[in-house]
C-alpha cells in the first residue's frame, strides 16, 4: 500500500486514480478472459496493455483469489481461464470449464483476431464492440438451436458511428459482422453451408428456430469476415466463388501472425511495447 | 277346458303385471331413498353416454373421491361408520326445510363416489349387454349403439385436441403425440394417442386413399421423428436425426407439400430442409465404385431373356468405365466422356489386364448405343443427381419425384436415391438415425424393391415408412405387399380405404361373446337363448370404410388405436405469393443497398487481402 502511494506521488497520479484505473484492469481483464473461453498470458496482456510480466501478475492475483485458474496447457504462454466464482464476480452465466486442448489454436486464433480488429482506430472510434462465440452459444441455454453453427464472434457497428455522435464516423454504420477463423481447410461443401447459413441468418442467436431464416427479412450479418490460414485460404475462396451473388458479402483476410498457435511467439504489438 | 285354460292365462299375465310394477316400485323407493346417489349416478351415466367414455373413467374419477371422502370421515368425528347414515338425515332433514344448497353439500362426499361408482357399473353393464347381443329393444339396438357411441368419442376426441396446447407434439419417455384417441381395441385405452419413438425407428406402413388426412397423419410423425430424435441427440442418446421423404406423385401438389413440411419440421427444431432437386442437389458420383456400377446399371430399365446379353454387355462397358484406373467419374460429362470410342482402350492401355483389353474389344461394338442410352437417361434424369451436395447437408430431405406424368424417370430416380441413402447410412460422415418415407410408393413399387430395403435396413439404422392410397399400391405382386406389411415392426396406420380387407387381417381377432335371442314378435323378445365364444375380428372393416377425413386406425400387435390426428400448423410460409409484376408506370424498383467498402478497417488490421 505504502509502494503504491509513493508511485502515486512520483507520477503525479492520485493515489484514488491509481486504484481506480487497477480495478478496471482487474475488470477488463476478468470480462475479456471469460468472453474468450481463457487466453494466453502474452494475448492478455496485449488486450490490457500492459507488459505480460504484469499481465502474469494479474493473474496469479486472481487465481489465488479462486477467480482463475492458470496453467501451461501447450507451447507458447500459460493460459488463464475463469473459475465459477470469476464468472460470478463478473455476472457471465458461462458454465465454468478448462480450455479443451483440442481448442487451444482456435481460442488463440479468434483471440488474436479479436485483438488485431479492436486495435484499429475505426473501431474504437465507431464505438464497436465484440460479441464473442461464448457470449452468443450462451444465449441459447440447452435448447435443440445448439446445432445452428455460431460464428467465432460478431462484431457490431453502432448506427451512432454514422451519425456523427462517436468520434469516428464510419460507412459501415449498423452492420453487424460475422467473424470466421479458419485454421484448417474444411470441406467445399461444408464451408459452402456454413457460409450460405451465416449470411442467411436473420435471427439472433437463441431466437425461435422459425425467426432463424425467414425471407423477406434483412439478413443479421451483413457480412462474413474469414480469417484464413494458408492450409485453408484456397477452400474459403473457392466456396465464396461458388455461392454466387453472396460472394460480395465475405471478405477474406490471413490470420495475423500471432494467430498461430506456437511456442514463444509473442504478438508483434507485445514486442514493440518491450 | 278353454275357460279354464283362459283364466290361468289371464291370471299368469295380471301376476307378472303385479311383479313388474312391484318391482318397479321398489327401485323408484329406493332411487327416492337414495337420491343424491341416484342424481350423481344419472349425470355420470349421461356424461359417459355424451363423451363415450369407458367405464373406468368413471371408476377412476370415484378413487379420485378418496381423499375428500377420507377427510370428511375424518372431520365427522369417532363415530366415522355412522357418519353416512347421519349424513342421510341430515340431507332429507335440510330438504324438507327448503335449505337444498346447503343438504347437497352434506351429502355430496358420500353420494359423489357412491353415484360414480354405480354410473360406472350401469355403464358397463349397457356397454357389455349390448356388445354381446344380449341387450336393447330392437334386433339392431346393438349396432346403433356401436354407430351413436363412436359419433360421440370422435367428437370428444376432436375436442380434446381442439383446444392450443392440448395435444404437445411431443410428451416425456420419447413419446410422439399423434392425436386423440377415439376407441381402442386390444390397446390401453388413454386421452392422446402416443407411440414410442423407437417404434417410429421400425418400419411402418401408411394406407389411405386421397384427401383423407394422410399427409396431415405423416407430417405429425415426421415432426415427432424431428423434434424427438433432436431431443436425443442433444441429450447424448444418439445420433442426429435425419428425415428423407420421397414424393413420388410430383407436381405443384408436392411443392407445396415441400412447403408446409419446412415450416412444421422448422418448428419441430430442424434446422434445414432440402428440397430435392429444387433447390438442392445430390451427387451420385459418390457411391463407391462397385455401388455406382450397380446403380447405373439399374437407372436403365433392360429386359431378359435374349435382351440379357445386352444387359450384361452394357454393366461390363459401365464397370470398365467406373472403375477404370484413374478412378471414378466424377460427373455425369466425365461417364458420358468416357463412353466415347478410344477412351477405355487409352485408359486401360497402360495398367489394364488382358481380361479388361479383351472385353473393352469385345463390346466395343456396343459402345455407342450404351452412350446413347445414358445420354438420353440423364438428360431425362435432369442434375439433381449431379452434385454437388450429401444426404449430411440437411436435417431433412424432401426429393419431388415427378411420378405422376413422368413415371419411368420417378423410377430411376426412387432408385439412385435410394441407392445413395443406403450408402450413405453405412459409409456416411457421420451416423444418423435416417427415417426413409416414399410417399405414393404406387408410383415407383414396379422398379424400388423396397421390401429389400426393409428387410437390411435395421441393420443400417434406416426406417421406411411406406405410404400408399390403396392396398394394391404397396407392390406389383401379393407377395410382395404381405411382405412389406407384414414387416412393419412399427405398425399399419389405416386411413378411409375401400378396401381394408386384407390389412384388417394383420391385427387379427379376438374372442367375444355372442349371445343369440329368440324373437317372439317384433319388437318383443322372448328370455331365452344361447351366448357362445366367437372369434371377431380386432379391426372392424366397416368402421374402416366410414373413417372421417384426420382419423387413422393403427394397428399393432393384435390392437388398433381409433385415433383423431392432431394437425400441424407451420409458421408462416416461408415463400410468399409470387410478388405482381409492377405496372410499367411504376417504374421506382428498390435496389438492394450496395455494401460499402470496408478494406480500410480490414486492412488496417489483417492486412490487404492475398491475390491468388
Amino acid at each position: 500500500m505504502a509502494r503504491r502511494k509513493r508511485a502515486a506521488a512520483i507520477t503525479g497520479d492520485t493515489w484514488c486514480d491509481k486504484r481506480v484505473a487497477t480495478a478496471d484492469i482487474h475488470a477488463d481483464g476478468l470480462v475479456f478472459t471469460a468472453e474468450m473461453y481463457g487466453v494466453q498470458l502474452d494475448q492478455l496482456a496485449v488486450a490490457l496493455g500492459v507488459p505480460e510480466r504484469r499481465a502474469a501478475a494479474l493473474a496469479a492475483k486472481w487465481t489465488s483469489s479462486g477467480f482463475a485458474d492458470a496453467a501451461r496447457l501447450g507451447p507458447g504462454s500459460r493460459w488463464v481461464w475463469l473459475t465459477r466464482a470469476g464468472l460470478a464476480r463478473c455476472g457471465l452465466p458461462y458454465t465454468p470449464v478448462a480450455p479443451a486442448l483440442s481448442r487451444l489454436a482456435h481460442l488463440r486464433a479468434v483471440t488474436a483476431v479479436r485483438l488485431a480488429l479492436t486495435a484499429t482506430p475505426q473501431f474504437a472510434g465507431a464505438q464497436a464492440f465484440w460479441r464473442s462465440e461464448r457470449r452468443l452459444r450462451a444465449r441459447f441455454g440447452r435448447k435443440i438451436g445448439l446445432r445452428e453453427h455460431i460464428p467465432d464472434g460478431e462484431v457490431h457497428w453502432p448506427d451512432a458511428a454514422s451519425a456523427g455522435l462517436t468520434g469516428t464516423d464510419v460507412a459501415w454504420a449498423g452492420e453487424c459482422w460475422a467473424i470466421e477463423a479458419e485454421l484448417t481447410p474444411k470441406t467445399l461443401v461444408k464451408t459452402v453451408t456454413v457460409m450460405r447459413e451465416v449470411l442467411a441468418r436473420t435471427g439472433d442467436y437463441g431466437c425461435p428456430s422459425a425467426d432463424v431464416t425467414v425471407p423477406g427479412r434483412a439478413p443479421r450479418h451483413a457480412r462474413v469476415i474469414y480469417l484464413c490460414s494458408s492450409a485453408a485460404w484456397p477452400v474459403v475462396t473457392r466456396a465464396r466463388d461458388s455461392i454466387g451473388g453472396l460472394a460480395g458479402r465475405v471478405e477474406i483476410r490471413m490470420l495475423p501472425p500471432d494467430a498461430i498457435y506456437a511456442p514463444h511467439s509473442p504478438p508483434a504489438a507485445l514486442r514493440g511495447a518491450r | 277346458m278353454n275357460r279354464r285354460w283362459l283364466g290361468l292365462l289371464v291370471a299368469q299375465v295380471v301376476f307378472k303385471g303385479v311383479v313388474r310394477v312391484g318391482v318397479a316400485l321398489l327401485l323408484a323407493a329406493a332411487a327416492v331413498a337414495a337420491a343424491p346417489v341416484f342424481v350423481v349416478a344419472i349425470g355420470g351415466f349421461a356424461a359417459a353416454w355424451y363423451g363415450g367414455w369407458q367405464p373406468r373413467r368413471l371408476m377412476v374419477a370415484a378413487a379420485w373421491c378418496g381423499p375428500m371422502v377420507l377427510a370428511w370421515l375424518a372431520a365427522s368425528g369417532h363415530d366415522t361408520a355412522a357418519a353416512p347414515f347421519h349424513a342421510w338425515l341430515a340431507f332429507w332433514k335440510l330438504a324438507r326445510a327448503g335449505a337444498i344448497p346447503r343438504a347437497a353439500a352434506t351429502i355430496a362426499p358420500a353420494a359423489i363416489p357412491l353415484g360414480l361408482v354405480v354410473a360406472g357399473l350401469a355403464w358397463s353393464y349397457r356397454i357389455r349387454s349390448l356388445g354381446s347381443g344380449a341387450g336393447g329393444l330392437s334386433p339392431a339396438a346393438a349396432v346403433a349403439f356401436d354407430h351413436r357411441q363412436w359419433r360421440h368419442q370422435a367428437r370428444a376426441a376432436r375436442a380434446r385436441i381442439a383446444a392450443p396446447g392440448s395435444a404437445p407434439l411431443t410428451m416425456r419417455d420419447d413419446l410422439v403425440v399423434a392425436g386423440a384417441v377415439i376407441r381402442t381395441v386390444g390397446h390401453r385405452a388413454g386421452r392422446l394417442a402416443v407411440i414410442g419413438y423407437q417404434r417410429l425407428r421400425s418400419h411402418q406402413v401408411v394406407i389411405g386413399t386421397t384427401g383423407t388426412g394422410k399427409t396431415t397423419l405423416l407430417l405429425r410423425l415426421w415432426a415427432g421423428f424431428m423434434a424427438t430424435g433432436l431431443r436425443r441427440h442433444a441429450d447424448g442418446l444418439g445420433q442426429p436425426p435425419l428425415l428423407v421423404v420421397l414424393d413420388c406423385k410430383g407436381g405443384s401438389a408436392a411443392r407445396r407439400v415441400a412447403d408446409r413440411v419446412r415450416r412444421v419440421l422448422r418448428e419441430s427444431g430442424a434446422r434445414s430442409t432440402a428440397v430435392w432437386p429444387d433447390e438442392a442437389s445430390l451427387s451420385l458420383w459418390t457411391l463407391p465404385p462397385r455401388q455406382l456400377t450397380t446403380t447405373l446399371v439399374d437407372l436403365i430399365e433392360h429386359g431378359t431373356g435374349g435382351a440379357a446379353y445386352y444387359t450384361d454387355v452394357m454393366e461390363a462397358l459401365i464397370g470398365l468405365a467406373v472403375e477404370a484406373p484413374c478412378g471414378p467419374p466424377l460427373s455425369t460429362h466425365d461417364l458420358l466422356a468416357r463412353l466415347e470410342p478410344g477412351w477405355l482402350s487409352m485408359a486401360y492401355a497402360s495398367t489394364g489386364t488382358p481380361a479388361d483389353h479383351a472385353m473393352i474389344s469385345t463390346a466395343a461394338g456396343h459402345l455407342a448405343d450404351v452412350a446413347l442410352r445414358y445420354r438420353t437417361l440423364f438428360r431425362r434424369l435432369g442434375d439433381g443427381l449431379d452434385g454437388p451436395g450429401g444426404f449430411e447437408d440437411a436435417d431433412a430431405w424432401y426429393c419431388i419425384l415427378e411420378g405422376t406424368d413422368q413415371i419411368s424417370v420417378a423410377e430411376s430416380q426412387a432408385r439412385a436415391l435410394v441407392d445413395l441413402l443406403a450408402s450413405f447410412a453405412v459409409r456416411g460422415p457421420v451416423k444418423r438415425e435416417i427415417l426413409l418415407c416414399v410417399d405414393e410408393f404406387s408410383a415407383v413399387s414396379r422398379r424400388l424393391p423396397i421390401w429389400q430395403l426393409y428387410e437390411r435396413a435395421r441393420a443400417l439404422g434406416l426406417a421406411v415408412q411406406v405410404s400408399a392410397q390403396s392396398w394394391q399400391g404397396l407392390g406389383a405382386s401379393e407377395d410382395e405387399r404381405r411382405r412389406i406389411a407384414a414387416s412393419a415392426e412399427g405398425g399399419i396406420w389405416l386411413l378411409r380405404t375401400p378396401e381394408p380387407e386384407p390389412i384388417v387381417t394383420f391385427a387379427g381377432s379376438r374372442r367375444v361373446v355372442d349371445t343369440a335371442r329368440r324373437l317372439v314378435r317384433f319388437p318383443f323378445w322372448a328370455h331365452a337363448g344361447s351366448s357362445r365364444l366367437t372369434d371377431r375380428p380386432v379391426v372392424d372393416a366397416a368402421l374402416i370404410r366410414a373413417l372421417d377425413v384426420g382419423q387413422a386406425a393403427y394397428i399393432y400387435r393384435a390392437g388398433v388405436t381409433y385415433i383423431q390426428v392432431k394437425r400441424m400448423v407451420g409458421s408462416p410460409a416461408a415463400v410468399g405469393a409470387p410478388p405482381v409484376p409492377p405496372s410499367p408506370a411504376v417504374v421506382a424498383v428498390p435496389q438492394p443497398r450496395a455494401l460499402p467498402d470496408v478494406s480500410s478497417v480490414l486492412d488496417a488490421a489483417f492486412g490487404s487481402e492475398r491475390v491468388t
